[in-house]
């Protein structure tokens, strides 16, 4: 379906806003294929690790074959120091991430959209409750408030995202609640409104399905990428995912001691991985973003 | 305009520091309610392999002072805090505070240092791209910003540590080293200061926020009227397009660079408070954890609240619900 922008009577840059629209256009589809070919690749790692694919046994020690530079025959990205293939290492690693964050993911998004529902169509004081919460929850540094419950509990990588979901809820919050701010003062919930549709049809399906799943959906695919920033950064403090299981983030920490010999690839390898991973989720969110942002109108 | 909601700006000023001492408060219970749930206590993890458990655990117990209750104990932690006393580390029994303000001077240090270095790259390209548009210079300038607030700071630290060492042949010698070293040594100190200014993921933030903004003010209707009479854009577009904006994104933002001098504290052997808090985390070393993380959310609020100030100075008439808006 072609896209069509409503433009504002009156504006006098509407051309030059036009051609900028259509180059955005192109812009945005390069991004949300990129974002979704890191989907793609999620799902081939756990394909490959259900039906065996995986090119060698990714915690197969091989002495005799220690830090191979890439393109070592039978090693494509070479290996590590313990001789272990970093291709293997890198494709099961993206299990390290992916469940817990979307487990990161949901707490974030359904407790936060709930809250938000409530500060936005509460009277006062569910509002004041709420802003409270998470301006107190938004006070605390996330890493901080995460080896504060690492010291207390030696929490596991899913515990340790429920914590990092809980840290994400003030954002979602604000955002259902600003949008649904912004709605009540339209006609159209006015009139459902007046009609006497129940609160539950108007919230559910006038409001959040028709005007927060594009926002929420964006607000996701960022999500993924923090929860991919916050597991590598821990496994790499030795907090996460524990060797020999790979995790992006350990396989940086234990190629880093080889590093400043010489020998970049055991860490530059997932490294890069984790870059190219982030900034796919962060990239689909902004194409989107600017897909179905600009498609609603209001 | 209705004037009924224009506030003193003393009072709003007030209500805002309040509401930041309330905060704090919430900050320490649950702080002190997360530490508590915790199975087994530090003094568990102290006697750990000395003593047995029993009878002679207790002794030493009540000889080292635990109050039983939950609400005597948090009661008179927080008193202590009060009073500058922050306990002392299980694990070395140096005073927490102590600790804490020797360390705490080069977190400070690496967190203004590291936003000063994320404004001086984000700034110049955000305003350009917001007066020029997507255009063969800002595109790949945004994208490069993206691109390198999306490296693992922790990878960037070693690229950097490496390019020092081996190409242009710096070395990081120890500190105290005598003689003509100090360069070198000073050099090396401003590694960590950029390597989290431009990593660490702020930077495309506050290029974002700050492109938007501008971009917006931009288009207003005063602004084009400005322009119309030859006045000067900037001067028109600078407290809505920039000074706030940027005062809210650098508040917002501090959590977040706090978290990143874990990291580049422990890559660059920078003795901080976030090397700090990773050894506490390791050793179980409640007080010092507990000690680090008010400190930081004091930081955290600290910086909210001169950013509610900016926004109240910047308008006095705002009320508390335009700031909220603003905020939200």
């Amino acid at each position: 379906m072609r896209k069509r922008y409503v433009q504002a009577p009156g504006r006098t840059d509407e051309a030059s806003g036009l051609r900028f629209f259509r180059k955005a256009e192109a812009v945005d589809l390069f991004f949300v294929g990129y974002g979704l070919l890191i989907v793609v690749l999620v799902a081939a790692s756990y394909a490959a690790g259900v039906f065996r694919l995986l090119p060698h046994d990714p915690e197969a020690v091989n002495l005799d074959l220690m830090l191979a530079p890439p393109g070592t025959a039978g090693h494509l990205l070479g290996t590590d120091f313990m001789g272990r293939d970093l291709l293997a290492r890198l494709i099961l690693g993206i299990q390290a991430y992916f469940l817990p964050g979307l487990l990161a993911i949901a707490v974030a998004i359904v407790p936060g959209t709930a809250l938000g529902v409530l500060a936005g169509y509460g009277a006062g004081r569910a509002d004041r409750v709420i802003t409270w919460f998470s301006n107190l929850v938004d006070s605390f540094p996330r890493l901080v408030l995460i080896l504060l419950v690492v010291a207390a509990f030696k929490p596991d990588i899913y515990f340790i995202m429920v914590v990092v979901g809980l840290t994400n809820v003030p954002a979602t919050v604000s955002l259902v609640k600003v949008k649904i701010r912004f709605l009540r003062e339209k006609n159209f919930i006015e009139a459902a409104e007046g009609l006497g549709l129940p609160r539950r049809t108007i919230v559910l399906k006038h409001i959040l399905w028709h005007h927060c799943r594009a926002s929420l959906i964006i607000r996701a695919t960022l999500g993924m990428g923090e929860a991919i920033l916050m597991e590598t950064s821990l496994s790499y403090l030795g907090f996460g995912v524990q060797e020999p299981t790979p995790s992006w983030g350990n396989m940086v920490q234990s190629g880093a001691n080889y590093f400043l010999q010489g020998n970049f690839w055991p860490s530059t390898v997932p490294a890069l991985a984790i870059l190219l991973a982030i900034l796919g989720f962060h990239l689909l969110g902004d194409g989107l973003n600017n897909l179905l942002e600009r498609k609603a109108v209001y | 305009m209705n004037l009924k909601g224009v506030k003193p700006v003393a009072r709003i000023l007030a209500r805002e520091v309040a509401v930041t001492a309330f905060l704090l408060l919430g900050v320490s219970a649950v702080v002190f309610g997360i530490l508590y749930l915790a199975p087994g206590d530090p003094f568990s993890l102290l006697l750990e392999g000395q003593m047995s458990a029993g009878a002679p655990g207790q002794g030493v117990r009540e000889a080292l002072g635990v109050p039983k209750a939950w609400h005597v104990q948090y009661l008179s932690w927080l008193a202590g805090m009060f009073r500058g006393n922050f306990g002392a580390s299980i694990r070395t029994g140096l005073p927490v505070l102590e600790e804490m303000t020797r360390v705490g001077l080069n977190t400070l240090l690496l967190t203004l240092g590291s936003m000063a270095v994320t404004l001086l790259v984000a700034v110049p390209i955000a305003l350009y791209a917001a007066v020029r548009g997507v255009n063969r210079v800002s595109f790949p300038l945004t994208m490069a910003a993206y691109v390198v607030s999306a490296l693992p700071v922790f990878w960037l630290g070693y690229v950097v540590i490496y390019l020092f060492l081996h190409t242009f042949g710096l070395f990081p010698l120890a500190s105290g080293s005598p003689g003509g070293s100090h360069g070198t040594n000073r050099l090396f100190l401003l590694l960590p200061i950029v390597v989290l200014g431009l990593g660490n993921g702020t930077l495309s933030e506050v290029i974002r926020h700050l492109r938007e903004e501008m971009g917006r003010v931009l288009s207003e209707d005063y602004i084009r009227t400005a322009r119309a009479k030859g006045a000067s854009v900037w001067n028109h577009a600078f407290r809505e397009g920039f000074l706030i904006p940027v005062t809210e994104i650098v508040a917002s933002k501090i959590p977040f660079i706090l978290g990143g001098t874990v990291i580049v504290e422990q890559v660059f052997n920078w003795p901080g408070m976030g090397r700090m808090a990773w050894q506490a985390a390791l050793d179980r070393d409640f007080p010092v954890i507990m000690g680090i993380a008010v400190l930081a959310a004091v930081f955290v609020r600290a910086g909210s609240l001169l950013q509610r100030i900016v926004y109240i100075a910047v308008n006095p008439g705002a009320s508390r619900e335009t700031v909220e808006r603003r905020a939200a």
